[in-house]
């Protein structure tokens, strides 16, 4: 067990204009499970790998423990990786591709004996060990990816999307297992993932990339209910939070043809920039409202999922036009009295569930 | 000279690519039944590879006027034995046999070995200089072997090797032909991310080499190992200048036999069914090494 610190951490590809990973920032605790998300290229990935060693370091520092690990080979790191594609070696038995690790490193056969067979045991693979691997399922053959970072025992755990050649019902159900097997292993694991839906229920903390750039590490009820800014606030969260920008007036953010109310002292910092502000709401802090007292919408579909329903609105009225963004506005409702496509509402932001952001720079404003 | 065709080694070493395989489908592609057209272009390709082996034993057991006569004979009979002995008196079959194997199995191994690792270093390892060395190798086979004959020969002579076994062993140790093959084999066959579990596994670059390299790159190494034992078996031009008939290989020998006034077409047909054995036993060892689906279950996808 250890942590795990990125200090100032940067990596530049050859020939590549910006760096992939700019000067992260990042400290993980002991036992930690700690998720990087964000859209592909934008750098968690090479994040990982600069972690294992298989990526270098051009600038800043990696460190496992109190060691520092920046010029280390990845076998010096005590570290085990699940890949995402699994890797293993297609002309060694399940026990083998488990056991090669420890082979290497020169211990007993009895010994790597036992831990094989332990571990199998915990993955449910006891029954495949003398199998290849080409004679398993995707699921088991995770499962062995899995089972030859276990046998290890490793300081960290390194996981790169390791669900994502599993089809869905499949890859919810490992997700589960996954989390509990680290949660009784209690080693630090960085995983990686482009699901946010996956960061957000494995993760005891989620660190968000864009562009290289870090851009928010916190717990999952954190992220979502205080994002830093436009781009976090739009990437957490299944829909995704309502974005919409306009004009600073006089008591709030203009909305089309509603005003948005902001207390005053929070309005003028957030409009400091460029005189817009964007304002952010989540699907499940809308509520209906009378005509003609919010903002005014359109349904245009209506997806019913049974335990919700979400409507699929457009700003309607006057003044639509003239905001940016001019995507839908995404509602929760209840199922049995939502309501139809084609017909006109006028929706409320519930009181405390605005996030407010200076337009000009992205940056949430309290 | 021993001939051998091998009609399609060379794509079965590719890594089978079933999706694309049943992309490609067309008729009778997905029911994995071969029509009757099918079968009679494999018939008839089989008959055309095994013809000049099965006339090496007609004409070995028939004498010169025999086979000029009209129509010629078809069928082998045991005179073939009387000629193998005649033939062995003839020349050192026995022993240029013995040489060959020395010679072609030497080449095999140092080739195959060789390329191997030169062909994994070309598509996997990260170095300075990779592009241009790797064109520097390539262009080596620009260059026709006659250019190099006479510096050879005297390079040979100073080592006073003529007539030595290392003199036609060492300058084919290792060939441009099997780097790039051996790269192209690995550049696709070999997933980078294996040789990263490996290194995070805990395994040193020669081990990667040996514990996964090598077991992925079986089916292109057998197929390599095929192609150059029989060049080496069959080489001509190199080691009759460099041996002689004391010291032959098959092929030197085999230019030394039935010589007269008029050529003894039957006795060095007889000849030549010996030379030719062993390269039919390196075949169907070797073989059995090509083998589809080496990499499944490696990586999804």
């Amino acid at each position: 067990m250890a942590t795990v610190t990125f200090d100032q951490a940067t990596r530049i590809y050859p020939r590549a204009e910006r760096p992939a990973v700019d000067a992260l920032d990042l400290a993980i605790a002991d036992g930690e499970f700690l998720v990087l998300v964000g859209p592909s290229g934008c750098g968690k990935s090479t994040s990982l790998r600069m972690l294992a060693g298989l990526e270098e370091v051009d600038a800043g520092a990696v460190r496992i423990g109190e060691r520092d690990v920046t010029d280390a080979p990845p076998k010096d790191r005590d570290i085990a990786m699940v890949f995402q594609n699994y890797a293993l070696y297609p002309h060694m038995t399940v026990g083998e591709n488990m056991g090669f690790a420890l082979k290497l490193a020169g211990v007993r056969k009895s010994e790597i004996a036992t831990r094989v067979t332990e571990a199998a045991k915990i993955l449910d693979l006891s029954d495949y060990l003398e199998r290849r691997p080409k004679a398993l399922s995707g699921g088991q053959r995770q499962r062995v990816a899995m089972g030859r970072a276990i046998v290890r025992s490793p300081q960290v755990f390194l996981m790169d999307e390791p669900l994502s050649n599993l089809d869905a019902k499949l890859r919810v159900q490992t997700r589960t297992q996954i989390a509990a097997l680290v949660q009784r292993l209690g080693t630090t694991t960085v995983y990686v993932t482009h699901d946010q839906v996956e960061a957000m229920t494995m993760g005891d903390r989620v660190a968000v990339l864009k562009d290289g750039v870090l851009q928010q590490c916190d717990t999952p009820g954190a992220l979502y209910d205080r994002p830093a800014n436009v781009f976090v606030a739009g990437f957490i969260g299944s829909p995704a939070m309502n974005l919409v920008t306009g004009d600073a007036v006089d008591g709030g953010v203009r909305v089309g043809s509603a005003v948005l109310p902001v207390p005053r002292d929070q309005l003028d910092r957030a409009a400091a920039g460029n005189g817009r502000v964007t304002v952010g709401f989540r699907p499940e802090s809308m509520h209906q409202v009378g005509p003609g007292e919010g903002i005014p919408v359109l349904v245009t579909v209506v997806e019913q999922l049974g335990s919700d329903a979400y409507l699929y609105t457009k700003l309607a009225g006057e003044g639509a036009d003239d905001v940016l963004h001019p995507s839908d506005v995404v509602v929760r409702t209840d199922p049995r009295t939502a309501a139809t496509a084609g017909q006109q509402l006028w929706l409320g932001v519930r009181e405390g569930a605005l996030h407010v952001f200076d337009a000009s720079t992205s940056q949430r404003v309290d | 000279m021993a001939t051998i065709a091998l009609p399609g080694t060379e794509t079965a070493v590719q890594p089978v690519d079933v999706a694309a395989r049943h992309r490609r489908g067309g008729r009778g592609g997905t029911s994995g039944k071969a029509g009757p057209v099918t079968y009679v272009l494999l018939v008839v390709s089989a008959i055309l590879s095994i013809f000049p082996l099965y006339w090496t034993i007609v004409a070995g057991s028939h004498t010169n006027a025999e086979i000029a006569g009209s129509p010629p004979p078809f069928l082998p009979n045991a005179t073939i034995v009387e000629n193998i002995k005649l033939a062995l008196e003839q020349a050192p079959i026995g022993k240029a046999i013995l040489n060959s194997i020395i010679v072609a199995g030497s080449i095999t191994v140092g080739t195959v070995l060789c390329c191997t690792l030169a062909g994994f270093a070309f598509a996997k390892l990260q170095f300075r200089g990779r592009g241009l060395l790797l064109s520097l190798v390539v262009g080596t086979m620009m260059v026709p072997v006659q250019l190099g004959v006479i510096p050879l020969f005297m390079l040979i002579a100073q080592l006073e090797w003529v007539n030595q076994l290392q003199a036609v062993i060492l300058p084919t140790r290792v060939s441009a032909f099997g780097v790039f093959f051996m790269r192209q084999y690995l550049v696709s066959a070999l997933p980078n991310e294996l040789l990263e579990a490996g290194r995070v596994d805990g395994a040193s670059t020669i081990r990667i080499f040996w514990s996964i390299v090598v077991p992925v790159a079986r089916p292109a190494m057998a197929v390599l190992a095929m192609l150059t034992f029989l060049t080496a078996w069959n080489e001509f031009f190199w080691p009759i200048i460099a041996l002689t008939e004391s010291n032959p290989t098959v092929q030197v020998a085999l230019a030394g036999l039935g010589s007269g006034y008029v050529p003894q077409r039957a006795i060095i047909m007889a000849g030549t069914l010996l030379g030719t054995l062993p390269v039919l036993i390196v075949f169907a060892f070797l073989g059995k090494q090509i083998v589809g689906g080496i990499m499944q279950g490696a990586v999804k996808g």
